[in-house]
């Protein structure tokens, strides 16, 4: 569907506020699943003390707050008002914005939010049907509240590095910070579901959500079998336990893999129809999952030899042709150039006054009468300050340049 | 209790890709009914099994992820059973579904049927690659999920084959992305007057777990690659995951505001433990710019840090942290987590009081806490078909049609 298509569409959450505050990449990435559906956000920012996003990548002699591509392509479709919360009169525009939005996330450490007096028990009195959501990397309570931590520690904490690896290498953790990621989803579900009730009795709500505990909920499999059974199952490279093959298979030489999954006796009769049905892949050992199981190396070494003769490309295509689980591993060129995802619109471009053209992704679902928009870039930091100030705080021009000459507004 | 999703009720016909969303659904406070085939789902038939013995009822995938859900059997693929899906539907706000296109078109599950005969709807499909589009008839789990969505090409050794986690993490990503757009969807019947569809690609879902990445190259053609433990950064390759006495931890040599104070007392830590480290000692932290070393410059802060975290273990590097402020944690895994002061502080784990299998065990409780609202785990996952005779009444279906359908097999 085209974009200016998408942006004649209803829109699910068109007249939604929501407060931003905070940075990095967890609670960003859970506004957008309000921001792309049409709500309004502000995000609170300062030059004081950026958003560490703002600099990542960037070089020490770089001090462009609007130049680092990942922050921009996390916010896309939000405001950003210049507002300094270090000052107790910043901290009362930002208390007037609470009263403005319907929705306040957040992602700061559990001590930044009551020492400026922004904590829900404070809010809640101003501003009782507030939907409020705080996430940072443990929660809000127990003795490891104030760790600071970033996704990749939330990774090591909640399992998934440990899970990740070579059974006889060192772990190696999921690309990505991988919390980072995941959390924000659950995030937003916590949030869409406050909103849910709010708009039926007009009740508020606070959520607080660990991000470790999000990753942690997810393994949920992993940690039963260890309290079932007092053993940890550990990392196991590509393979399964009730799969075979089931694996990631090089082909030809230049650092090109497709994987290869048989989840029955009936997908490997396939597999072994469609290479072309070679003598040792007749072998009787391999006709049932234990037997595949029991001589997996050897499996593994044929089909190598078979894939390693082709490219990535007619490996997925030829087995997925006859019924067989395949796919490339897609290099980020290539995900570039995935039809499937061409499809979907997954890229979707926007002009960003500094960095030029450039592409923001959608969300993994896709909403078929309400399907949402991405309608403009990452903001430059304060970007919207005018807008708010006059707008929404109702500031004349007299006030505005008083409190930027005291360096409230900035 | 009341939780935000009561007076909601959601049919969940998914598979193993899709059980997380209806959980996640179930404990927000919805009626989350189970359908699964007469015959029990596949996923009661894969081990690891409770106890180690095979037994549909102890399957772990099962019993983790069906937690807090009502269970009933019906055979969809039937046209008696297809019928009294539409009599479930007519009740419900949304069904979960993740079928393949053969079974789609079978049983007519698509969306299109589905909105016609039941407009107040919200139809969730959970696939691996969406609905529609060129590789919408692709088979493909979660090997194939993170390799197609990017996240493999990254994760991994360079000298061997990219990875995947040894959990379907993809499934986690897609199931909670899933229940995001569900409850959009269910927003928006007030905007729109009735449901839609919600169409959920788990590839879409894996390519978010890197981070920009794929934008990124869009504008720098910059090929980025396996690293294994360690991470690149500007110029230089930094080591993420580090071995210690007994495990591993992560820590990053990053600055940035948030990361400045943590590594001015790593200094401190190296100094007090006499570990030998020129890198370290009288720098300027607040000029420190992990984008402007040297790989030389990385490798002289590498070295005391490997001396420090070999001496002492997971448990004591993460308490000494905690108190020191660096940013350091240990990697865990299911042993450590389950015995975490901080997870048991906040009551993260509950025991499941399963007596209709005479099976006690804890899980994780809650991925929110929401005042004043409960989100707790409500009760083990559902026998096969335990909750026929409440359900199939609550549509109108007595104990003499019941027993029809059951000797038919449709139920």
């Amino acid at each position: 569907m085209d974009s200016s298509n998408q942006q004649q569409m209803p829109k699910a959450l068109a007249g939604l506020r929501v407060l931003e505050l905070g940075g990095g990449a967890a609670g960003p990435i859970a506004v957008r699943h309000l921001a792309d559906h049409g709500a309004t956000i502000i995000r609170i920012e300062s030059r004081e003390r950026p958003d560490f996003l703002r600099i990542l990548g960037l070089s020490a002699t770089n001090k462009n707050l609007d130049a680092a591509p990942m922050f921009m392509m996390l916010n896309c479709n939000k405001l950003s008002v210049a507002l300094n919360l270090s000052d107790p009169r910043g901290v009362e525009l930002a208390k007037k914005l609470v009263l403005w939005c319907d929705v306040l996330a957040e992602n700061y450490a559990p001590k930044a939010m009551r020492k400026w007096g922004l904590d829900y028990a404070s809010l809640v009195k101003i501003k009782p049907d507030l939907v409020m959501v705080s996430t940072c990397l443990m929660g809000q309570t127990g003795p490891n509240k104030d760790y600071p931590g970033f996704g990749g520690q939330g990774s090591a904490i909640s399992g998934f590095n440990f899970l990740t690896g070579w059974p006889d290498r060192e772990a190696t953790g999921q690309h990505g910070t991988i919390t980072d990621s995941l959390a924000p989803r659950f995030v937003a579900a916590a949030v869409l579901a406050a909103l849910l009730r709010r708009q039926k009795t007009g009740e508020g709500a606070y959520v607080d959500v660990a991000q470790v505990e999000t990753a942690a909920y997810s393994l949920s499999g992993w940690m039963l079998e260890f309290f079932a059974s007092d053993e940890v199952v550990e990392r196991d490279g590509n393979r399964s336990r009730v799969a075979s093959p089931h694996g990631v298979f090089p082909c030809g030489s230049n650092d090109r893999w497709c994987t290869i999954a048989c989840h029955d006796d009936a997908d490997w009769q396939r597999l072994v129809r469609a290479i072309g049905a070679p003598a040792w892949a007749l072998d009787g050992r391999y006709a049932t999952l234990a037997g595949r199981k029991q001589h997996e190396d050897a499996l593994e070494q044929g089909l190598a030899s078979w894939t390693r003769k082709r490219s990535a490309e007619e490996v997925m295509t030829s087995l997925q042709g006859a019924g067989v689980e395949a796919g490339i591993v897609e290099t980020c060129r290539d995900l570039n150039a995935d039809p499937q995802l061409a499809h979907r619109g997954h890229f979707h471009p926007v002009q960003h006054a500094v960095l030029g053209d450039h592409p923001c992704e959608a969300l993994g679902y896709q909403l078929s009468e309400t399907p949402g928009a991405i309608e403009r870039p990452g903001p430059l930091l304060g970007e919207h300050s005018a807008f708010v100030y006059h707008e929404i705080l109702g500031l004349d021009d007299g006030a505005v340049a008083a409190l930027i000459a005291e360096g409230i507004l900035r | 209790m009341v939780r935000p999703l009561d007076g909601f009720r959601v049919l969940d016909l998914s598979d193993e890709t899709g059980f997380l969303c209806g959980r996640m659904l179930a404990e927000l406070g919805a009626d989350v009914i189970k359908v699964e085939p007469p015959g029990g789902d596949a996923a009661r038939r894969r081990p690891p099994f409770v106890g180690g013995t095979a037994d549909p009822e102890r399957a772990v995938t099962w019993l983790a992820y069906n937690a807090s859900k009502r269970g009933v059997t019906l055979d969809v693929m039937r046209a008696e059973g297809r019928g009294v899906l539409d009599r479930l539907c007519a009740t419900a706000d949304a069904l979960i579904e993740t079928y393949s296109p053969d079974a789609i078109a079978a049983a007519q599950l698509d969306y299109a049927t589905l909105h016609a005969a039941h407009p107040q709807l919200v139809v969730c499909s959970i696939t691996p690659f969406g609905r529609s589009g060129p590789y919408a008839d692709y088979r493909a789990s979660d090997l194939t999920i993170t390799a197609m969505g990017g996240n493999m090409a990254l994760t991994g050794d360079p000298d061997r084959a990219p990875l995947r986690c040894t959990m379907p993490s993809s499934y986690y990503h897609g199931g909670a992305e899933a229940a995001s757009g569900l409850l959009v969807a269910l927003l928006a019947r007030a905007v729109i007057g009735h449901g839609q569809h919600v169409d959920v690609s788990l590839q879409a879902a894996m390519v978010a777990t890197i981070m920009t990445g794929a934008s990124q190259w869009a504008m720098d053609h910059r090929e980025r690659k396996r690293t294994g433990a360690s991470y690149p950064v500007g110029k230089t390759l930094q080591r993420e995951v580090w071995p210690c006495r007994d495990g591993f931890v992560s820590y990053a040599l990053r600055g940035g505001a948030a990361r400045i104070p943590g590594l001015a007392a790593t200094e401190r830590w190296l100094a007090e433990e006499k570990i030998d480290a020129p890198a370290w000692e009288g720098r300027d932290w607040t000029a420190y710019n992990h984008n402007d070393l040297t790989q030389e410059q990385i490798d002289a802060l590498s070295g005391p840090l490997h001396e420090l975290f070999a001496r002492k273990g997971m448990r004591e590097l993460f308490d000494e942290s905690v108190k020191r402020g660096v940013m350091l944690a240990p990697v865990n895994d299911a042993r450590e987590i389950a015995n975490s002061a901080q997870l048991r502080s906040r009551e993260f784990f509950v025991e499941v009081d399963d007596r209709g299998r005479d099976l006690k065990y804890e899980l994780p409780a809650r991925f929110a806490r929401m005042t004043p609202y409960e989100s707790d785990v409500r009760g083990a996952a559902p026998l096969l078909g335990e909750h026929n005779a409440a359900v199939y009444g609550s549509v109108g279906i007595g104990a003499t049609e019941l027993g029809e359908l059951r000797r038919a097999g449709v139920i």
